[in-house]
């Protein structure tokens, strides 16, 4: 089968596992939803809670997820390590640090209809990430173990940071910020979707306009450059749209782990390391992931509603761990 | 003479150590060039700024006549291909995707492979002698295979010129001979013109073609490799008492370390 075909076959099957995974969340919840009966015999509440509540919570699991796995495919085709994330390069802790400082500075206002809290996310992230690269390369040259050491330890460091604060805020601004610890979707009506999307979706774009230097990149810098690619000029455009697509995220959602580094992990094992496979591909998976994984957060023990961080991380962590065990022929890592 | 490359004055830094020193060079069309010299003494780099992945600091290198920082990068690729001392595979592709990976600078972005494509890439597996692993996972075979996919992948660019940093440094006798009969059939088949660094200087190399040795990151002597390459200027560039046994055409070259 050729690439093209290949593409197109696994995407579908991508596209029809998403699209169920949005009815099946659409309706489910502490207010169950009959979807299949005529839309305008849908009561006043019901309305609400689908268009108010659900639909943009919905989306908004599915941009996030396909956007912080996208993330994670082009940050590790960058540093040819499939153990980059935006997670695990620190950050997502420098978008939480950067949004929770400007809660507690009180910057509510917007720039050209973007929260300073998104602005704020973004310099941090763009930040740490240029930090971490500064500090594991090695005489021009990435080092693996550095880069990773440093991802890790800055996000300790940005925990030590978030927690400080915490500690020092009021009982109520604590429980305000709490998102920005666990992640969370819980989000009402449309304008910080379409605002996360406005920005998430075009870097997304970026990157899948760039799979097939991903490849190239994948023979080293040398190599890849005898090859026609021009590296500097690569690494900067993923570095601004991983820190623009995470960034956008997370100032909504808070840090939700793992997505960007076990939805491209999956992937390699079951279809190839193509990235121009690869990278489209995780979108949807990390879309079908995160919405699913939040529908069972707000069912599981509803009314009660644990956050989507905590879910994501167990399911991930421990699906993860089964891969690790059971692949030990098979090692990618 | 017939050149396809040309170094005019080139001179090289990392930071504030000099590697290359004033070098001028002609690279012969559709023939052999070996680069030899000791270890760290610049043929990496040398090789780096030949194929333009380097900018030499003061000087200029030409491709057929045209300074080659001035042509686009996809054009160079198209021309001139490099295989590095130690290839980097950082994901497991299996090996016919990473020689399809040499057809890159014919494909745009959005772009798949043509037929063509392929059939390009098996013939460069083919001419490698490799295609029994096309299938296979480029982290699942040795180091010495990796090297002949790198070759494999260097082909299937169809360049005019081949630029290898030490073929030989992860290969066994048999592959050894097996990938400089490739080179051979390259220059003599398809016309291609080839530069090698090396140490490892083989009967076959030194056949044929010309020689450049290097010491300090100057031209030491260069000339046709018979000439070049005997026990006083060997001995010179590698501080060290080199003898050269003969058998027929064979030669062995080794280091007196006994006295």
């Amino acid at each position: 089968m050729t690439l093209k075909k290949k593409l197109i076959l696994v995407c579908f099957i991508l596209s029809v596992i998403w699209l169920a995974v949005l009815l099946f969340s659409l309706s489910a919840g502490t207010y169950e939803l009959n979807l299949f009966k005529d839309f305008n015999s849908f009561s006043d509440i019901e309305r609400k809670v689908f268009f108010g509540i659900r639909l943009p919570r919905i989306l908004m699991a599915s941009i996030a997820g396909g956007t912080l796995a996208v993330c994670g495919a082009a940050l590790q085709a960058m540093f040819r390590n499939p153990l980059a994330s935006p997670f695990t390069l620190g950050v997502s802790g420098g978008a939480s640090l950067g949004a929770l400082v400007a809660i507690r500075l009180g910057l509510t206002q917007s720039i050209i209809g973007f929260s300073i809290i998104s602005v704020f996310s973004f310099v941090f992230s763009i930040v740490t990430i240029l930090f971490v690269y500064s500090v594991s390369k090695v005489n021009g040259v990435v080092a693996t173990g550095r880069l990773l050491l440093a991802g890790v330890v800055m996000n300790f460091l940005f925990s030590a940071f978030i927690l400080f604060i915490q500690f020092f805020s009021e009982f109520t601004e604590s429980l305000q910020t709490m998102k920005w610890i666990m992640g969370s979707l819980d989000i009402i009506g449309f304008s910080l979707v379409w605002k996360t999307a406005l920005l998430s979706i075009p870097a997304c774009l970026i990157m899948l306009s760039m799979t097939k230097d991903m490849n190239i990149h994948s023979l080293g810098n040398d190599v890849a450059s005898s090859l026609g690619l021009n590296i500097k000029k690569m690494e900067m455009k993923i570095y601004f749209a991983t820190s623009l697509a995470a960034a956008s995220v997370i100032s909504v959602t808070g840090p939700i782990g793992f997505i960007g580094l076990f939805i491209p992990h999956i992937l390699r094992i079951t279809i190839g390391v193509d990235n121009r496979l690869l990278v489209p591909c995780s979108f949807l998976l990390g879309a079908s992931f995160l919405t699913i994984t939040d529908t069972i957060s707000r069912t599981i023990i509803s009314p009660v509603e644990i956050p989507v961080g905590i879910v994501t991380a167990c399911i991930g962590g421990i699906f993860f761990l089964w891969l690790l065990i059971g692949s030990k022929k098979e090692v990618i890592i | 003479m017939n050149y396809v490359i040309k170094a005019d004055k080139v001179n090289f830094s990392y930071s504030n150590e000099i590697v290359i020193r004033n070098i001028n060079l002609l690279i012969p069309k559709s023939e052999l060039t070996l680069i030899i010299g000791a270890n760290g003494v610049g043929k990496s780099t040398l090789l780096k700024i030949l194929c333009g992945i380097l900018n030499p600091d003061t000087g200029n290198v030409l491709f057929n006549d045209i300074e080659i920082k001035k042509i686009q990068r996809r054009d160079i690729a198209m021309k001139i291909a490099y295989v590095s001392q130690e290839p980097v595979f950082a994901f497991p592709f299996t090996v016919k995707e990473v020689v399809l990976l040499g057809r890159s600078p014919y494909i745009g972005r959005f772009e798949f492979e043509r037929d063509s494509d392929f059939q390009i890439a098996e013939k460069s597996m083919d001419i490698v002698g490799i295609s029994h692993l096309k299938d296979r996972l480029i982290n699942k075979i040795s180091g010495g295979e990796k090297q002949m996919v790198s070759l494999a992948r260097a082909i299937a660019q169809e360049p005019e010129v081949m630029i290898l940093d030490e073929p030989g440094t992860f290969l066994d006798l048999k592959h050894k001979s097996q990938i400089y009969r490739t080179i051979k059939k390259l220059i003599d088949e398809m016309g291609m013109s080839i530069i090698i660094a090396t140490h490892d200087i083989s009967s076959l190399l030194i056949k044929f073609g010309s020689t450049v040795l290097l010491k300090d990151g100057e031209i030491f002597a260069s000339g046709k490799s018979s000439d070049v390459i005997n026990e006083s200027n060997l001995s010179e560039i590698y501080e060290t008492d080199v003898r050269i046994f003969k058998d027929g055409d064979n030669i062995l070259i080794s280091a007196n370390t006994l006295n």
